[in-house]
């Protein structure tokens, strides 16, 4: 498998080297955009780590260039710990993103949740830990136990569960369950974000990145 | 006007009144029609009551006069310790208004509205403390009695006789969001009475006995109950103008009294104040400003009178004017005012009309209502004294004898060559001239001397009193009737000329001030230049603070003022600014100050304050110098306000700027101070057998230290240069508080941390971010600075809008007078563990703050600190709740 770095920081590089072969990828290089963009069309890496701040061009823009052509699973470094940022560039194709300073395992961890290559619409089940939902039946199970649920908590959980693991922001939330009249009603994912955590008890978090988006994870 | 549309009006206040009460604290009154009818057992019952929904309900001031029953309703409410004033050796105990104020309770209970402070409190009355409460934003409940009211004086002097000197002006209860009635009937209040369980001050017992004759109460409980009614009245007044009914009114209404400077006037405007109230139209009270200059104590009385209307809601309008009756319906026309009272006058003469008749002959289509004045109340000062015979004056009359002595012995020369007719002639050129120069009474003794005189030397027989021919006779009454009437005429012209040259030199140092400030090159010698024009004309010493450009006000005075005030006078700079009024010396708040403090006030705000202080310190500010300074004052504020505008606007366009340059440079610094963090914590984790690692565990420690430090310093980087705007969306209180916990982190570990939640606490919209990272500081103070294994209390209560988060500690709680301090940037109490940045409280209340919020602390009685982050905030009301769920399943069934 090959990991694409670019970022500028000589010993950030150096480090995700150490920390990425150690676990068996084999890893390129990139310090400029630029640089990185041709790395990422000559060597179709199976994933890129992103920082969005480049010398030559943002990072964002790095981004944009790259999802005209490349479907390949993004991970931004960030230090801008402003949300607006993270969501743009979530919004525009990257998969996830970890701010600077972050732990090597939860980069790790994180990798491999966007490098998974998810059922899509085939698959008539989606297994998440102990969450079961067979999707033709619309049906749940926790833990082999069927939950009864909302056509809305359902829709909900659903887009969180296509999704294990990696963040959803909450305007894709909003889109998949609610239409476009969802846009901008924030309140609905606090109201069924509660709703949902009641039903599933503390086998899964739905946790909350403010201002972001949700995730769901196997606690 | 098409009657269907609801009156645009109408809709303003009731906009203005919600729009206010959004801000501004509430007011709630329990009147009554005396003393012993249970309202402090009334107001103490709903306190419990709200306290019992989950609001914050401190006692302010409570009187029982132990009485048991009111005094068992106190057990279980926090009462807020008396603050001690010493006067006069005496110690006397008040209500302590910043105390109240800092605490910030959702609803404070302050007894008896009418109170008048002790001699050295902040003000004169305690409804003004109520006043600067409901600004603070707090809610009030109080207790009146009906004969406190300001325009139902009249009314109970002659029901009861007695004279109330304690008044809540009636604006005040116009603000008041509820006026609850209690009421019982007078045979029960006797037998309470009797039974003892009615409060009587000793001293004023003996007066109270008469007042609580039955007659007297029936009349009292008749006018509490018909106050309360037109109240009611009025409210659904408002509600039908604003919904469309049609009203019964003419829509237009609007009253005018004429105000003058007698004892009257004060009648006639809470008349017409009471008269306005019941038809809930605004009202005018004007003066007309004749020829004849108004003697000190007609001032007085006319600057009483105007305070009384200005204090009661009317807008008071000057007019200037020889022929009152045509000026004052010049103005009622102009005004388009729809009924002009005047006083009815006793005294009628067969050969001039009064006032009355001749505002009704004018009058046209407005209604004239002519009301009988109750004399004011019996004041301790003197009547209106004549003008007295001054050793001005004096000099005068002893011109006037000098110059017809000299003109009686000149004539007397010149007589056997020019006939006696000629000196008659002489006299009254003489008379003419004088009467420019000379007083009415002086010039009045010429006419009369110069008369005398004539007859006894000129006229034959000389050296007689008598006058034989006919012609003499006819000649000497005409002469005598020529010189009064010239001289009449001749002092009008002068006292208008005095009149006119007092205006024309406030004209022209008004002029002057705006030049000099507005036209100056440089501001400050522009200021200094118009201050000294003003304290030439008023004659006083003045300061000029001007506030800065983030609305606070400075410490220090501009330096173009001329008088240096202290701080204490400071303080009364600060009242005045902040509450828009007039304070200081000659008014009624802090009247013991030295200076009298204006404020500068434009139409959308007040740029600063100007003190000033008399140089003359027996003269008063009467009530022409006030308007004068008030005009300066409004001059000053519109020159400070365009040269603000000038600078906010070069200001926008560096700051435009400097924005992208500061949060690209907070952008690229943060990269800087994080990669290597980023890299240190990384390489800690790569290495091999870390935790077992003593080096490595301490490398790590302070690695953990210096991040926390560098968040703290971009965090407070980011507030100070203003780059914080708080993204508002729903946000669930209880993650938030949970996630607040876990940030804040291991100093936690050990620490018994409760959370009680209100249940069903509805999302609330606020900066999820922000209000986490704030909380998260608390905590993490209250970990570091209390000891391991003592409990730390989180509280979140949530009443009308409002959010409150409690978190009290089992520490050694803050160094005494050092509570203000803790939020001070780098501040840490003395002997704090090492480790910490100082920065964590001041980056919390920065947050709290940019939400619109604010920290409070305070030492718990019982030990430990406590920590209260306050949100105004909207909650989600449960009925969104339930639409959103409708239209989901809508929209699913749909899919």
């Amino acid at each position: 498998m090959t990991a694409l770095i670019i970022d500028d920081e000589i010993q950030i590089r150096r480090l995700l080297r150490l920390a990425l072969e150690s676990r068996d990828y084999v890893v390129r290089e990139a310090e400029t955009g630029r640089l990185g963009l041709q790395e990422a069309a000559f060597h179709r890496p199976d994933v890129v780590l992103l920082d969005l701040g480049l010398p030559d061009m943002d990072g964002l823009d790095v981004l944009k260039n790259l999802r005209e052509w490349s479907a390949v699973p993004v991970l931004i470094l960030s230090v801008r710990d402003q949300e607006d940022v993270k969501v743009s560039a979530l919004e525009n194709g990257a998969d996830d993103y970890v701010t600077k300073p972050f732990s090597t395992a939860e980069l790790i961890a994180r990798l491999a949740v966007i490098q998974r290559r998810h059922p899509g619409g085939e698959s008539p089940e989606i297994i998440v830990g102990p969450l079961k939902m067979h999707l033709d039946r619309h049906e749940v199970f926790l833990a082999g136990e069927p939950l009864k649920m909302t056509p809305v908590e359902y829709a909900f959980l659903l887009a969180l569960a296509r999704h294990a693991g990696k963040i959803v922001t909450q305007r894709h939330l909003l889109r998949e369950v609610w239409g476009p009249q969802g846009d901008g009603q924030t309140h609905y994912l606090r109201v069924y974000a509660n709703h949902l955590r009641k039903k599933i008890g503390d086998k899964l978090v739905i946790s909350n990145e403010p201002g972001i988006g949700y995730r769901l994870l196997v606690s | 006007m098409n009657d269907d549309r609801p009156d645009p009006d109408a809709l303003l206040a009731q906009l203005q009144r919600e729009e206010s009460m959004e801000k501004k604290g509430r007011l709630y009154i329990l009147l009554g029609m005396c003393p012993g009818v249970g309202k402090t057992y009334a107001m103490l019952l709903l306190a419990r009551q709200r306290q019992a929904d989950g609001l914050k309900v401190l006692v302010g001031i409570v009187e029982t006069h132990g009485r048991k029953e009111t005094a068992s309703l106190l057990e279980g409410l926090e009462v807020i310790p008396r603050k001690k004033i010493s006067h006069g050796g005496h110690t006397l105990e008040e209500f302590d208004l910043d105390t109240a104020i800092q605490r910030r309770p959702d609803l404070l209970l302050v007894d008896e509205l009418a109170h008048t402070n002790a001699p050295g409190s902040r003000h004169l009355k305690r409804y003004q403390d109520v006043l600067e409460l409901l600004d603070a934003g707090i809610d009030v409940v109080t207790t009146l009695n009906v004969q406190h009211i300001e325009s139902q004086v009249d009314i109970v002097r002659q029901v009861t006789g007695i004279a109330v000197h304690e008044t809540v002006p009636d604006s005040l209860l116009d603000r008041a969001h509820e006026i609850q009635l209690v009421d019982l009937s007078v045979e029960k209040l006797m037998v309470r009475m009797g039974e003892g369980k009615v409060y009587m001050a000793e001293r004023a017992e003996a007066a109270a006995k008469g007042f609580f004759r039955e007659g007297n109460l029936t009349a009292l409980r008749e006018l509490a109950l018909r106050f309360t009614a037109e109240r009611v009245d009025r409210d659904l007044e408002d509600i039908r103008k604003a919904r469309r009914v049609s009203s019964p009114w003419k829509t237009n209404a609007k009253l005018m009294v004429a105000v003058g400077p007698t004892p009257y006037s004060e009648s006639l405007i809470r008349w017409t104040r009471r008269a306005s109230g019941r038809h809930g139209c605004p009202w005018l009270a004007v003066w007309v400003e004749g020829t004849r200059p108004l003697t000190a104590p007609e001032q007085d009385l006319l600057g009483r009178s105007l305070g009384l209307a200005r204090k009661l809601g009317g807008e008071v309008v000057h007019a200037t004017g020889d022929d009152l009756a045509v000026t004052l319906l010049t103005v009622a026309r102009e005004r388009n005012v729809s009924q002009i009272v005047v006083g009815k006058s006793n005294r009628r003469s067969l050969w001039k009309q009064t006032l009355a008749d001749r505002i009704i002959e004018g009058s046209g289509d407005i209604d004239v209502c002519v009301v009988r004045p109750v004399i004011g109340r019996p004041s301790n000062r003197s009547e209106m004294p004549r003008r007295s015979f001054t050793a001005h004056s004096a000099q005068e009359y002893g011109i006037a004898f000098a110059i017809v002595t000299v003109l009686t012995a000149v004539c007397w020369q010149i007589e056997p060559v020019v006939g006696y007719t000629v000196p008659a002639l002489v006299y009254l050129f003489a008379i003419l001239l004088a009467a420019f120069h000379i007083g009415r009474g002086p010039m009045i003794l010429m006419a009369g001397l110069s008369a005398l005189a004539w007859n006894y030397f000129f006229i034959s027989p000389k050296f007689t009193f008598e006058v034989r021919a006919l012609e003499d006779i006819i000649l000497l009454v005409l002469f005598f009737a020529v010189a009064l009437s010239m001289g009449q005429l001749t002092s009008r012209l002068r006292t208008r000329e005095i009149a006119e040259r007092r205006r024309q030199i406030e004209t022209d140092a008004l002029l002057r001030v705006t030049q000099s400030a507005a036209l100056a090159p440089e501001m400050g010698k522009g200021l200094a230049e118009a201050l000294r024009i003003i304290n030439s004309v008023i004659g006083t010493d003045t300061a000029l603070v001007v506030r800065k450009l983030d609305h606070s006000l400075p410490t220090v005075p501009h330096p173009a003022g001329t008088w240096l005030p202290d701080e204490r006078e400071f303080g009364v700079a600060a009242w005045a600014y902040g509450n828009k009024q007039i304070a200081g010396r000659f008014t009624d708040t802090l009247p013991q100050s030295a200076g009298t403090w204006f404020p500068l006030q434009t139409a959308t705000s007040v740029m600063g304050v100007i003190g000033l202080k008399l140089t003359n310190e027996d003269a008063t500010l009467d009530f022409t110098l006030r308007q004068a300074v008030e005009a300066f004052a409004l001059q000053l504020a519109l020159v400070l306000e365009k040269e603000h505008f000038i600078q906010a606007v070069s200001q926008a366009e560096v700051m435009d700027r400097s924005e992208r340059l500061r949060r690209n440079l907070l952008d690229s610094v943060s990269h800087e101070l994080k990669t290597p963090l980023a890299i240190i914590r990384a390489s800690i984790e790569g290495m091999e057998a870390a935790a077992a690692n003593p080096y490595v565990i301490e490398i790590d420690t302070a690695t953990k230290r210096l991040q926390r430090l560098v968040d703290g310093l971009l965090q407070m980087t980011r507030l100070e240069s203003q780059v914080v705007e708080p993204q508002m969306e729903w946000c669930d209180v209880n993650e938030l508080v949970e996630g607040a916990i876990k940030t804040a982190g291991d100093v936690l570990k050990n620490h018994l941390v409760s959370v009680d939640f209100a249940p069903d606490i509805p999302l609330i919209k606020t900066d999820h971010a922000l209000l986490h990272q704030a909380l998260a500081n608390i905590l993490h103070n209250a970990g570091v600075y209390t000891p391991q294994h003592s409990a730390i209390e989180l509280t979140v209560r949530h009443a009308e809008q409002k959010l409150r988060l409690t978190i009290r500690d089992h520490g050694p709680g803050l160094p005494p007078g050092e509570e203000s301090h803790v939020f001070g940037k780098f501040y840490r109490a003395a002997g704090a563990p090492a480790g910490g940045t100082g920065l964590g409280l001041s980056i919390a209340r920065g947050f709290v703050q940019a939400l619109g919020g604010d920290i409070a602390v305070w030492n718990h009685p019982l030990g430990g600190a406590v920590f209260e982050i306050l949100l105004k905030a909207e909650f989600m009301t449960p009925s969104e709740d339930h639409a959103c769920v409708s239209c989901q399943i809508k929209e699913t069934a749909a899919t």
